[in-house]
């Protein structure tokens, strides 16, 4: 427990040091400190990918992965972008398309016996093929009353479902459910042993990163206004990146989907830190690789100090 | 005995410190002494992994080296990886850095549309071009894609007199460029019965992927008597080649090595058509972007025409460029006396000015 606890502040901290890196070069690129407007397209611009990382560390709790995040979103971008309808209905249906999809993964992995990384690299093409199917071309709209409410380019309205968002991680990890995603990935024999219905929660989490990703492509669709098929494909590798940097164990049994949020904000602010700092752009995709090498490496100094200690 | 997990949180803030600091000096020092009374123009590209990004940038970099840019306009460039939040991201930052106009090659042709209207709202000249921003706040500059694929079919049929198979090599599903291309290529050939569409497939624009897919698909091919390729032609030509098939008729994109084919510098030599989406599109949103901040030019979109080659016109220096790599998209620069702009070699190559060159852009008739 204190070593997730540990693992956890990791994420804090390499958020904490971006938040600071970026304010540093921010003002003295600009001579001023941000905005409004810059913090509020970052939250805006974020969202998405705060959301997917949320159902991504999931996964990786119970020792998995999830390669098909990027389907789902395309696939429920296309849908949300394509139908226009303010209804809360039709935002139902969406979030439910995604947690179906989410569900086709679980029942794969946990009944079909299928190695995670398997089953969702070949449902990932699934869901892009379908995405392309629904909407073609890039295009479609959202009303701009749904526009208003999640993703507001003016007020802050995007702070409260990350606050949700949050809390509902809160509340979920003290539920029966939250205790056996941890007990499955810390050790699944043993978690079968004393009678976890390993199969069963393993369905409800793939289902639950399925609904995220639906929740990341309605923001997602809500902050571009529009959609594109291809939308989802950035998000496989950096939701990962944000669990990773999140301290996540990829062993499974070890972290915190409030970590992958802090890393999915550190992954944008890292961004925004090499666009102050004026790196020249062809360096720009080397210096966010070194960055997740940096954040792996903290992990990893972490967790081996944690385990000399143990035994003392 | 918490030393070495503080020590490393201590030593990686300290990195990313030192990294952001010593980087962040510089640059900005030298932009702000350059920036009195000049226009500030960012180039913002989706991504940069490929040799017509690369032509594309390294034409923008030279034009902006060059006069009347040099002395009007302050350039940057930033890529984001073909990542739309990453470009949403700089985006806002260069709002936030207060730019006149930003040059946009989109990761998305809808995924900028909130971003790009912010920036409208705020008085900035948005323009994009080849994958153009839907939101319509912004200007374009643009080729027509469907005639793209018009007229490289209307070759086709001509060369083989309204009869024959053809097969369809095509682009990056899902784009609007590859759909429009294809939409007009369909149209072309249904409206001729005496051409048969054999296959169709992806040849991802790559010539790699190209000439892979087409190796695997001329097994099970009759006689083909033309090829339509939206992207990767030189490497169809070298399947069909490897393959020791008869050499068909070719329309396709404006790779140097299918040039090389076309004018016979490379065995077989090959009757063709090529056309492309010219690299100096970036160049032309820069002039659009200048004009339309200092007044110029109304603010309206440009369509500028297709650069077009065909195998009975071939000028070495002009069209193809034997000492440059096949991969090299040759219509960086256009020709003839009509010229929307003309642009030397090691602009392309290295992003170098032209020596001794006023850079002469014409807008066209909007």
């Amino acid at each position: 427990m204190r070593e997730a606890l540990r693992r956890v502040s990791l994420g804090y901290l390499v958020l904490a040091a971006t938040a600071v890196a970026y304010l540093v070069v921010y003002s003295s690129r600009l001579g001023r400190f941000p905005t409004s407007f810059d913090y509020l397209s970052i939250l805006n611009t974020t969202l998405p990918l705060v959301f997917v990382a949320i159902g991504q560390s999931l996964v990786v709790l119970t020792g998995g992965i999830d390669l098909s995040v990027g389907g789902i979103v395309s696939l429920c971008v296309a849908v949300t972008a394509s139908t226009v309808s303010t209804s809360a209905l039709w935002l139902v249906a969406v979030l439910a398309l995604g947690a179906a999809c989410g569900a086709v993964n679980g029942l794969i992995v946990a009944y079909g016996r299928i190695a995670p990384i398997l089953t969702t690299l070949a449902t990932l093409s699934v869901f892009t093929g379908l995405a392309l199917r629904v909407l073609p071309v890039p295009g479609g709209s959202i009303p701009p009353q749904v526009r208003h409410v999640l993703t507001n380019p003016a007020t802050p309205t995007g702070l409260i479902w990350l606050g949700l968002a949050v809390a509902g991680w809160l509340v979920l990890r003290r539920t029966r459910f939250g205790m056996r995603v941890y007990a499955i990935g810390s050790d699944e024999a043993s978690a079968r042993a004393v009678g976890v219905p390993a199969a069963a929660v393993k369905l409800k989490v793939y289902a639950l990163a399925g609904l995220c990703a639906a929740l990341a492509a309605v923001f997602y669709v809500s902050t571009t206004t529009s959609g594109d098929a291809n939308a989802g494909a950035p998000f496989i590798l950096t939701s990962i990146a944000s669990v990773v940097v999140g301290g996540v164990a990829f062993t499974g049994g070890r972290g915190s989907a409030l970590g992958a949020v802090a890393g999915a904000v550190a992954l944008t602010l890292v961004i925004d830190i090499l666009f102050f700092a004026g790196i020249d752009p062809l360096y720009q995709s080397l210096f966010q690789g070194l960055f997740l090498v940096v954040a792996v490496l903290l992990g990893t100094v972490a967790a081996l100090a944690a385990r000399r200690r143990r035994p003392a | 005995m918490n030393l070495p997990r503080h020590l490393a949180v201590v030593a990686a803030t300290l990195v990313l410190f030192a990294g952001a600091c010593s980087d962040a000096g510089s640059p900005a020092a030298t932009d702000d002494a350059a920036g009195g009374g000049k226009i500030k123009i960012a180039l913002s590209n989706s991504f940069i992994g490929n040799q017509w990004r690369v032509e594309m940038e390294n034409v923008y970099k030279a034009a902006c080296a060059m006069p009347p840019y040099v002395d009007e306009v302050e350039c940057s460039v930033f890529n984001a990886g073909n990542d739309v939040s990453t470009q949403s991201r700089q985006i806002s930052n260069l709002i936030s850095q207060g730019v006149d106009a930003i040059v946009v090659n989109a990761a998305s042709t809808s995924g900028l549309n909130g971003v790009v209207q912010q920036a409208c709202d705020r008085g900035i000249v948005v323009v994009s071009f080849d994958n153009v921003v839907d939101n319509t706040c912004g200007l374009t500059v643009n080729t027509d894609q469907v005639k793209f694929g018009q007229q490289l079919a209307q070759f086709i049929v001509d060369e083989l007199g309204g009869q024959g198979n053809v097969v369809m090599v095509t682009g990056v599903a899902g784009t609007g460029a590859d759909n429009d291309r294809n939409k007009g290529a369909k149209e072309v050939f249904a409206a001729h019965p005496g051409i048969k569409v054999v296959a169709t497939y992806t040849g991802m624009w790559d010539s790699a992927t190209a000439q892979r897919a087409t190796s695997g698909q001329l097994a099970n091919l009759p006689k083909v008597d033309g090829v339509w390729v939206s992207g990767g032609t030189d490497g169809v030509i070298k399947a069909f080649a490897a393959a020791n098939r008869p050499m068909p008729v070719v329309g396709g994109e404006a790779e140097n090595g299918f040039r090389k084919y076309m004018a016979g510098l490379l065995t077989p030599k090959v009757n063709g058509m090529s056309i492309g989406q010219p690299p100096f599109l970036s160049v032309i949103s820069l002039e659009l972007a200048r004009a339309v901040v200092k007044g110029e030019h109304p603010k309206e979109s440009v369509t500028i025409p297709f650069p077009v080659a065909t195998s009975d016109h071939m000028v070495p220096g002009e069209t193809v460029f034997p000492d440059l790599p096949d991969s090299f998209f040759a219509d960086f620069t256009d020709s003839g006396p009509n010229a929307t702009v003309v642009l030397c070699q090691e602009a392309a190559t290295d992003g170098t000015p032209c020596p001794g060159k006023t850079l002469d852009v014409k807008l066209g008739t909007p």
